[in-house]
C-alpha cells in the first residue's frame, strides 16, 4: 500500500497546533504564517457547501458578487449572477483609448488616449496588508507592479506659497525634520526639558538629533555639505572639470510652516499609504477579468434589478431586461447575496426587516472625481525628474499622479491629472461634479499648468470620470461615521431571512477592493454555516 | 455604458466650450477668449477648501446640487435615480428641502458642515422659485439654524 504524504494545509497546522500547545501558540504561529494581525483574511474559506441541490443568486457583478460567486461554486453551489450593466467589473474599471460611456445627465465622456497609458476612475493602489486582495491576485494570476506613492521628487504645491514654486516633497520633509530637531536641541540644552528627559536618555537623544536632523556643531540647521548629501545639491557634484558642487538651501522654519506644505506631507502618512504600494500590470480592470474569467459564463448582464421578495424559503428577484423599463422578469433562488452599493438599493423594493430598510437608507455616498490627460511626452521625467509618485496642491485639482510603468519611453503618455474625494472635507469634488466632461479637462489644464507649464504645448487629449454621475453606484463609497455604525452596521451586515448584503459598505475598510473581498468572504461564511445548521 | 469605440484613431478633439486645447492656443484671438472662458469655469470653485464661499443661490446650485440634480434641476435615473427637483411635489415643503440640504437624504450627503444658515437658505429660496417650481414662501437662515443636528458645530 501507496503511503500518501501528509502535507496539511496552513488551516489544518495551525488547528494541529492549537490542539497541543493552545490558543496563545495557535495565535503566535498565524502570525509567523502572516495571517491575524493585519486583515481579517485567514485564507479561503473553508465551506462545507449546500446539502442538496441549492441556489444562490447574486444581485451586481463588481468584485464582490464575483468572489461570492467563484467560491460558492467551488463548494458546490448553483450560482448565478444579474448585472444592470453591459459590463463586469462595477467600480474596478479602467479607461483606455477608445471607451465611451454615457454618464447621467446624457454627456458623453470620451477617451482617444492614443498611447497605452490609462485612467483608473476608481481603485488604483493596493497595500501590502490587504491580503484577500493579493492572495486573489496571486491565485488568479493577477501580475503585479510597484505604485509609488511617496516620491520625494514629487511636489508640494501651495498657490499662495513661495510664489507659486512647487517644493520638491524630500526637500519638505527634510527641512521640517531639521527645524524641528534644532527645537528640540535648543529645548534640551536649555534644561526646558529636564524634567521629563534624564540625563543619559538627554545625551543620546541630542546625538540623534544632530545626525537625524543633519544638524551642525552648534545643533543648527544650517546648509553645509552634509546637509547636501542628505537634502541634495545646487550643483551637483560632477566629473572631470565640472563646477564644484554646492549644497542646497533649506527653507526656512516660518514660511515653510504658513505654506501649508507641511500638512500636505500628510497625505503620504497613514498606513494605508505606506510604501511599497502594488497596483495590477495594465490597469486596475486586470483585478475584475481575471474574477470574469472564473465566472463570465454565471452572469447575465443588463438586468436592472427592482425587487427582492423573499419569503422563509426563497427569494424571488425580479429585474428589467435592458435597462429602466425594459420586460420585467424573476428568478427565484434559496438564497440571494446582495451586492447593489445601498445609494442604488435603498430606491429599491426589499423585503426585510425595518431595521434593515433603516440602514440602507442611512448611509449617504461620498463624492468623488477624476480627469486623466495625455501628454505628448513625459515632461515630468525628462524636465523635472519626477518618475512615478503623486504631486499635491491647494489648488482645486487637489493632486497630480504620475504613471508608475513605461518609464523614460518616448511618446505619449497619460497623467491622473486631478482626483479628489470628499472624505477630507474638501468642497471641491462637487464643483467638478457640476461640470461636462470638456469643462473638467478644461478645468484640470487651466490649473495644472501653473504646476507644470509644459502642458501649454504638450497637451494631446483628456478623459474624465465623475462617481455621481454613474447611475449604478450614485457616488463613489459608503461614507460611514462612527455614530452611523453603532446604530445601523451590524443590521445592515446580519442576513435577514433569505438574504444578506455584501459590498465595500458592508465592511471596515469603505472604499478599499479590501473591503469588499472580506465582506463577500465573510457573507458566504455565515451563509454557508446557516445552511448547514 | 463603457464601449470600445473602433473609430477612436480618427475622433478629433472636440472642443465644446472655449477648451484650452492645443490647436485653439495657437491663435492669440481665440487665447484670448479661453483665458476669460476658464476663468469663469475656476470661478465655479470655492475659494476655500473647506467651506463654499458663493453666497447667492444660484453660483450655489451650480456648484453643488447641479451636479447630481442635473442644470435644470430635471435629475436623472438609470440603474438609480437623482431625483428631479422640477415638478416634484415635495418642493412644497421648505422645511423639507433645506432639512434634506443639511443632513443629506438617503445617498445624498448633506452640507450642513460645508454651509452658512444663510447659504443653505439662499439655495433652498433658489430651487424652490426655479425650473418651473414658484413657492411664495422663502425660508429665513433663522429657520434654518433651527433645522440643525443639536450636535452641529456650523
Ligand atoms: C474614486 C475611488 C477610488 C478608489 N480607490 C481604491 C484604491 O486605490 N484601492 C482599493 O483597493 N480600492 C479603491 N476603491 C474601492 C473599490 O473600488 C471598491 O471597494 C470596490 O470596487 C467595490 O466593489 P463592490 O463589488 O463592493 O461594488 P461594485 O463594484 O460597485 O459592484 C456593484 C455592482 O452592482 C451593480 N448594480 C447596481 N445597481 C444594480 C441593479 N439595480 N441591478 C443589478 N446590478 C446593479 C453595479 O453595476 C456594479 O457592477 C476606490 C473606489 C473609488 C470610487
Ligand atoms: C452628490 C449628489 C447630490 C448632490 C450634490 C445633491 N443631491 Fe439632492 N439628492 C441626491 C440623491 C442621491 C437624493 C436621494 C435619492 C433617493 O431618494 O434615494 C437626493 C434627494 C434630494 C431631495 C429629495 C427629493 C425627493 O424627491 O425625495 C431634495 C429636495 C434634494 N436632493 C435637493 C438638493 C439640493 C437643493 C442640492 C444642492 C444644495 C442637492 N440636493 C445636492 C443627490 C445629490
Amino acid at each position: 500500500m501507496a503511503m500518501t504524504p501528509f502535507h496539511p494545509s496552513r488551516r489544518q497546522l495551525l488547528a494541529m497546533i492549537g490542539q497541543v500547545a493552545g490558543a496563545a501558540a495557535m495565535y503566535q504561529a498565524m502570525t509567523s504564517l502572516g495571517f491575524a494581525a493585519e486583515s481579517g483574511y485567514s485564507g479561503e474559506p473553508d465551506l462545507q457547501g449546500p446539502r442538496g441541490r441549492r441556489r444562490v443568486l447574486i444581485l451586481g457583478a463588481g468584485v464582490a458578487g464575483m468572489l461570492a460567486a467563484y467560491e460558492l461554486r467551488r463548494a458546490g453551489y448553483a450560482v448565478k449572477i444579474l448585472e444592470y450593466q453591459d459590463r463586469i467589473g462595477g467600480r474596478c474599471l479602467t479607461l483606455r483609448g477608445g471607451d465611451r460611456y454615457t454618464e447621467m445627465g446624457g454627456h458623453e465622456i470620451t477617451c482617444d488616449f492614443e498611447g497605452d497609458g490609462y485612467l483608473n476612475p476608481g481603485p488604483w493602489r493596493l497595500p501590502v496588508h490587504h491580503r484577500a486582495v493579493f492572495d486573489y491576485c496571486r491565485r488568479l494570476g493577477v501580475p503585479m507592479q510597484p505604485f509609488i506613492n511617496k516620491n520625494n521628487k514629487a511636489y508640494l504645491h501651495s498657490a499662495t506659497a513661495f510664489g507659486g514654486q512647487p517644493q520638491r516633497v524630500g526637500h519638505v520633509e527634510k527641512d521640517m525634520r531639521g527645524h524641528v530637531s534644532e527645537l528640540l536641541a535648543k529645548s534640551l540644552n536649555q534644561g526646558d526639558l529636564d524634567e521629563t528627559v534624564s540625563v543619559e536618555d538627554r545625551e543620546k537623544l541630542l546625538e540623534g538629533l544632530k545626525e537625524w536632523g543633519v544638524l551642525d556643531s552648534n545643533y543648527r540647521y544650517r546648509v553645509s555639505d552634509e546637509l547636501g548629501d542628505v537634502r541634495g545639491w545646487e550643483i551637483r557634484p560632477g566629473g572631470g572639470l565640472m563646477p564644484d558642487k554646492k549644497p542646497s538651501q533649506p527653507i526656512d522654519l516660518s514660511p515653510l510652516l504658513h505654506s501649508g506644505l507641511w500638512d500636505q506631507l500628510f497625505n503620504f502618512h497613514d498606513y494605508l499609504f505606506e510604501p511599497p504600494m502594488f497596483e495590477p500590470v495594465g490597469g486596475m480592470d486586470r483585478i475584475s477579468d481575471a474574477f470574469a474569467r472564473e465566472v463570465a459564463d454565471v452572469i447575465q448582464l443588463n438586468a436592472r434589478v427592482i425587487r427582492i421578495a423573499q419569503n422563509e424559503n426563497s427569494v424571488t428577484v425580479s429585474y428589467e431586461d435592458g435597462g429602466r423599463g425594459g420586460t420585467v422578469h424573476q428568478e427565484t433562488a434559496d438564497w440571494c447575496i446582495c451586492t447593489i452599493p445601498l445609494s442604488v438599493l435603498v430606491q429599491l423594493e426589499v423585503d426585510c426587516s425595518d431595521a434593515m430598510r433603516k440602514a440602507i437608507a442611512a448611509v449617504p455616498y461620498a463624492s468623488a472625481f477624476k480627469v486623466g490627460l495625455e501628454f505628448r511626452r513625459r515632461f515630468w521625467e525628462q524636465d523635472d525628474w519626477i518618475m512615478g509618485g503623486i504631486s499635491y496642491t491647494d489648488l482645486p485639482l487637489v493632486q497630480i499622479a504620475y504613471p508608475n510603468y513605461g518609464f523614460l519611453s518616448d511618446g505619449p503618455a497619460v497623467l491622473q491629472a486631478a482626483y479628489d474625494t470628499s472624505t477630507a472635507g474638501r468642497t471641491f469634488t462637487y464643483s467638478w461634479s457640476t461640470m461636462t466632461p470638456q469643462e473638467r479637462i478644461d478645468a484640470a489644464l487651466a490649473l495644472g499648468r501653473r504646476i507644470h507649464p509644459q502642458y501649454d504645448t504638450e497637451f494631446m487629449s483628456g478623459t474624465s470620470w465623475v462617481w455621481h454621475r454613474v447611475d449604478w453606484s450614485l457616488g463613489c463609497y459608503g461614507e460611514w461615521t462612527d455614530d452611523l455604525r453603532d446604530a445601523h452596521y451590524k443590521t445592515l451586515c446580519e442576513i435577514d431571512h433569505r438574504l444578506v448584503l455584501a459590498g465595500e459598505h458592508c465592511s471596515h475598510i469603505p472604499a478599499w477592493l479590501e473591503g469588499s473581498f472580506l465582506s463577500a468572504l465573510d457573507a458566504i461564511r455565515r451563509l454557508d454555516e446557516r445552511e448547514n445548521a | 455604458m463603457l464601449t470600445r469605440s473602433l473609430s477612436y484613431a480618427v475622433v478629433a478633439l472636440i472642443v465644446m466650450t472655449g477648451g484650452v486645447s492645443a490647436q485653439q492656443s495657437a491663435d492669440p484671438q481665440v487665447t484670448q477668449g479661453e483665458e476669460t472662458d476658464s476663468e469663469n469655469l475656476l470661478e465655479r470653485f470655492s475659494e476655500e477648501s473647506e467651506r463654499f464661499t458663493q453666497s447667492e443661490g444660484e453660483a450655489l446650485y451650480r456648484t453643488t446640487c447641479q451636479a447630481c440634480h442635473m442644470e435644470d434641476g430635471e435629475g436623472s435615473a438609470g440603474a438609480g435615480a437623482h431625483p428631479p427637483l422640477a415638478n416634484n411635489p415635495k418642493m412644497n415643503s421648505k422645511h423639507f428641502v433645506a432639512g434634506v440640504i443639511l443632513i443629506g437624504y438617503h445617498g445624498m450627503p448633506g452640507f450642513s458642515g460645508m454651509m452658512s444658515d444663510e447659504q443653505v437658505a439662499a439655495v433652498t429660496n433658489y430651487v424652490r422659485t426655479r425650473f418651473g417650481n414658484d413657492y411664495p414662501d422663502p425660508i429665513a437662515p433663522e429657520q434654518v439654524e433651527a433645522l440643525r443636528p443639536p450636535d452641529d458645530s456650523d
